[in-house]
């Protein structure tokens, strides 16, 4: 059975950067597995800008971003499988693999990296009724047809969430002549970023209503129109508010759920919160030598931030096979929990073989917060404070502790103080 | 002229296809939807009835009891996922307990052996059930099938032995001629035949009414379901239902219900409705509702409740809907029409239709043969070979079977693991796939947690090579439901320079 030192799922942003990060730190026996016919991920079908601001100063388009991890892998050797499709991890690291060139096949890893990105949620998990016509389809999936195979979903588009994606494509359907006829979300603020919010839809005259959801879904053959009502603070629709939009498009774009079925095959300990794997902070999970980053673990903004978290889990998973990092062990790490008005916590634990002098909590707010602050408290005290203009589900949030104010902590909590 | 045209591809009409499929007759089977099983055949609980319930005496008792006695043969011989998981009401009352021991009574006139437990004898098999359940009717040989699998391939099977069939055609007027029928199509096609098989489920008032002196009236009732994650399929080993209920329109419902399907998934439903549209199949919020408010009530009786204490909605995937043809009689509408010599009837098959449609299909199948006396056919094959889906196959034979097809290493549908070599199968064979939604039917892709989002675009792009279409002839599930609507600016420029 061929034995890999770090062994990467995922060949995206996440897995291009743990494999890199894992190479700089001195293991050479590395291999990514990566189902699609390319490197790069989601990355290839975002043809719009707005990538890299963070990471090279630059704005770039996803497939020009990707292109730039993948002459990192290149240049370093880095080997990789194509069209290769990962069917069972299990927790002692042992992989079952496949591909049309090799067939079925085996691997023992000494450190695993999940990548594997997200999906999205479809118009079934939201249970819209109504009939089930062709042209309900996700935002990532009609990105897909427009920007890879060059073919319009739609002709008169209504939209459901204001998650980025769904931003995104308002904008590109207007400049390919299609007609985006509404964007309804159902809570009272938007889950994308505030410059997509401006980019693709104010720029553009597309109409966003908050508090406001699709209630039916009408059409035979094809959408012909769906129903869209207000709802309450219960997020229930108000009856009387129905109002009836004609169209031949409904795109779905609520939401991404990061895609754990190998995680869960491993036996990594799953959060309800982040719907990814439970880490620590050297990003290891509950299976000693298993790693995750990127939208496997939790649901990103943006690439620059995966990127950045994803080379710090290949440095962790090197560093694990060269000796230097601790099997995960979370009975002796300090645990950190989700305060008031904090959601999609990561990580959950701080080791205490963690390395970096400083420790990185990440979280969604809950609500829109204005004038709120986001604060870490460790065994009582406070540690650290960061006060926004508003915080907002839409942006995740950043607080950086430093390590040395976990030791000796039983626990830590992160929460938000609104402004009084 | 044909011996025999079956209006309708739903269970009764695909049974009645394959047995009559034996014999040398000329047989069409006239379907409206884009593809067989598009009606009520499709849209239900897939439960095999175990027949305690019906009325003793009744067509329904009959052909349920019949039809489930024909389960294990029939889908052994056409590779069909059965599985004869039980079936339970569940009492949570002294009255529900009533019911139950007069069921068990019904059962015994009905010559089905069902079990009567107390709270001791159903903790002892499901130490997990809740409390508040005081008992329950066990019928053993109740079970679960997938409903299209089994429809679809009674189609297949009756096609490889040459019924010839002809979907997105709607019969629409019948008249009578010399020595048979003329029916005319939706769209002005003409079929001659001798015989005439009404198994049109919703649609077959309509049909009956246009020949026979007794006419009937077919309320399309409505029931919705819905469909949750693989995650809970290990809590639910067998159906539980509620005591049937009377319904304030007449007839009853056997209730609410969460069961297990055969696909690994968890099924719960249905409430019922009556409408009048009999092809609105729509989901409503009203039946959504009902069945989400129930199960949050229902939820903790049920052993898996010791698991999930409450009903996880978060583990919805999908809803869908179903219209059972309820009749405006007390029973089943089967055999020749009063007044319409050679017209037949399969009317008005409501629940447990499924179960019976089989029976009630080849008993059709025997009126014909009476009438016709057709000799058989000397190379009439009963069964159907299928390729084993990748999923339910072990490392062994998947290695083996990439080595033969390599295809088989490529995933289109990450969810249920579906491979291209599968999709390609579905398209090819006989009555195969000609849209993304019998693809769908066919092999799963599509069905799981994302619901096509990641391999709908893969799917048609097979449709294509293998039909030789553009995307833009690709349908989700024929007439013009088509997935995409035109060609994107960047496509056209690229046309025009070249």
């Amino acid at each position: 059975m061929r034995q890999v030192d770090v062994l990467i799922i995922g060949g995206g942003s996440a897995g291009m950067a743990a494999a890199a990060a894992a190479y700089e730190q001195g293991v050479r026996n590395i291999l990514i597995l990566e189902r699609s016919d390319r490197l790069g991920g989601i990355l290839c079908q975002c043809i719009h800008n707005g990538f890299g601001l963070h990471r090279y100063q630059e704005e770039l388009t996803g497939p020009e971003y990707a292109a730039r991890n993948v002459a990192v892998i290149r240049e370093k050797q880095i080997p990789y499988l194509l069209r290769t499709f990962v069917l069972d991890v299990t927790p002692d690291k042992r992989v079952t693999a496949m591909n049309p060139e090799e067939g079925l096949f085996h691997l023992q890893a000494k450190a695993i990296v999940l990548a594997m990105g997200c999906r999205e949620r479809s118009r079934g998990a939201l249970m819209i009724p109504g009939t089930r016509p062709a042209g309900v389809i996700t935002a990532g999936a009609a990105q897909r047809y427009l920007n890879l195979e060059g073919y319009l979903p739609g002709k008169q588009v209504v939209i459901l969430g204001s998650g980025d994606i769904g931003l995104i494509m308002a904008r590109q359907f207007v400049m390919e002549g299609i007609e985006v006829k509404e964007v309804v979300e159902l809570m009272p603020f938007s889950s994308g970023l505030t410059r997509n919010i401006s980019q693709c839809l104010n720029d553009f005259n597309i109409p966003l209503s908050f508090s406001s959801t699709v209630i039916e879904i009408r059409g035979r053959s094809r959408v012909s129109s769906v129903v869209v009502a207000k709802v309450g603070p219960d997020r229930k629709p108000i009856p009387g508010t129905e109002r009836e939009i004609p169209c031949d498009t409904l795109l779905i774009s609520a939401g991404l759920i990061p895609e754990n079925e190998l995680s869960k095959a491993a036996g990594v300990q799953m959060s309800p919160s982040t719907k990814g794997a439970v880490v620590d902070d050297t990003l290891q999970t509950s299976v000693p030598g298993i790693f995750a980053c990127g939208n496997v673990l939790h649901v990103h903004d943006l690439v620059d931030n995966v990127s950045a978290e994803s080379e710090d889990a290949g440095r962790n998973a090197a560093r694990y096979v060269l000796g230097e990092l601790a099997p995960s062990d979370f009975s002796r790490a300090v645990p950190v929990e989700e305060g008031q008005g904090v959601g999609g916590l990561v990580p959950q634990y701080v080791s205490p073989s963690g390395a970096s002098e400083t420790v990185k909590l990440m979280f969604r707010p809950r609500a829109k917060y204005p004038g709120g602050a986001a604060c870490a408290y460790i065994g009582g005290d406070l540690a650290a404070r960061k006060k926004a203009v508003v915080l907002t589900p839409g942006e995740m949030c950043e607080l950086t502790v430093k390590r040395s104010a976990f030791q000796n902590a039983a626990g830590a909590v992160v929460k938000i103080e609104e402004n009084s | 002229m044909w011996d025999a045209v079956i209006v309708g591809a739903g269970v009764c009409g695909a049974a009645a296809a394959r047995a009559l499929s034996r014999y040398r007759l000329r047989v069409a089977v006239l379907e409206k939807g884009s593809d067989v099983c598009a009606g009520a055949s499709r849209g239900n609980s897939a439960m095999v009835h175990g027949g305690f319930d019906p009325e003793p005496g009744s067509l329904k008792a009959r052909f349920n009891v019949a039809g489930n006695r024909m389960f294990d043969a029939l889908c052994q011989e056409l590779a069909v996922p059965f599985q004869r998981s039980g079936t339970m009401i569940l009492a949570v009352s002294e009255a529900d307990m009533e019911e139950v021991r007069r069921l068990h009574e019904r059962g015994n006139q009905n010559g089905v052996p069902t079990q009567v437990l107390d709270r001791a004898a159903l903790l002892e098999r499901w130490p997990a059930m809740g409390e508040g359940a005081v008992g329950a009717l066990f019928c053993p040989s109740g079970g679960i099938v997938c409903p299209y699998t089994l429809v679809i391939a009674m189609c297949e099977n009756a096609a490889r032995n040459g019924v010839e069939f002809f979907l997105n055609t709607e019969a629409d007027s019948i008249v009578p001629m010399e020595g048979g029928w003329r029916l005319t199509a939706g769209d002005g096609r003409v079929f001659e035949t001798r015989l005439i098989l009404n198994c049109a489920g919703t649609h077959a008032d309509r049909l009956n009414n246009q020949v026979s002196t007794d006419t009937f009236r077919i309320i399309p009732r409505f029931g919705a379901h819905l469909i949750m994650d693989r995650e809970y399929i290990k809590w639910v080993d067998t159906t539980i239902t509620q005591t049937p209920a009377a319904l304030p329109t007449g007839g009853h419902t056997k209730g609410m219900g969460i069961m297990p399907s055969v696909d690994g998934t968890v099924i719960l439903g249905c409430d019922a409705v009556d409408y009048t549209d009999p092809d609105d199949a729509a989901t409503t919020a009203r039946s959504i509702d009902a069945i989400v408010d129930y199960f949050k009530v229902f939820w903790k009786y049920l052993p898996i409740s010791a698991v999930y204490p409450s009903f996880p909605v978060e583990g919805v995937i999908n809803a869908y809907g179903g219209l059972r043809p309820h009749p405006d009689r007390d029973d089943y509408i089967i055999g020749e029409a009063p007044g319409a010599p050679g017209f037949l009837n399969a009317a008005g098959i409501e629940s447990p239709g499924l179960t019976a449609g089989p029976a009630i299909g080849e008993h059709l199948a025997r009126l014909v043969v009476e009438k016709l006396s057709p000799a058989e056919k000397e190379n009439y094959r009963p069964g159907r070979e299928v390729l084993k889906p990748f999923r339910e196959m072990s490392e062994e034979e998947r290695t083996e079977a990439i080595r033969q097809n390599p295809d088989y290493a490529k995933i289109v549908c990450r969810c249920e693991q579906v491979t291209e070599a599968e999709i390609r199968d579905a398209i090819r064979r006989p009555v195969g796939a000609r849209s993304v939604g019998a693809v769908k039917m066919r092999t799963r892709a599509g069905m799981g947690r994302c619901q096509g989002g990641f391999c709908q675009s893969r799917v048609v792009e097979i449709l294509c090579e293998e039909l030789g279409c553009s995307p833009l002839e690709v349908t989700q599930s024929g007439s013009d439901s088509y997935i995409l609507l035109g060609e994107a600016c960047s496509h056209r420029f690229e046309e025009a320079q070249a």
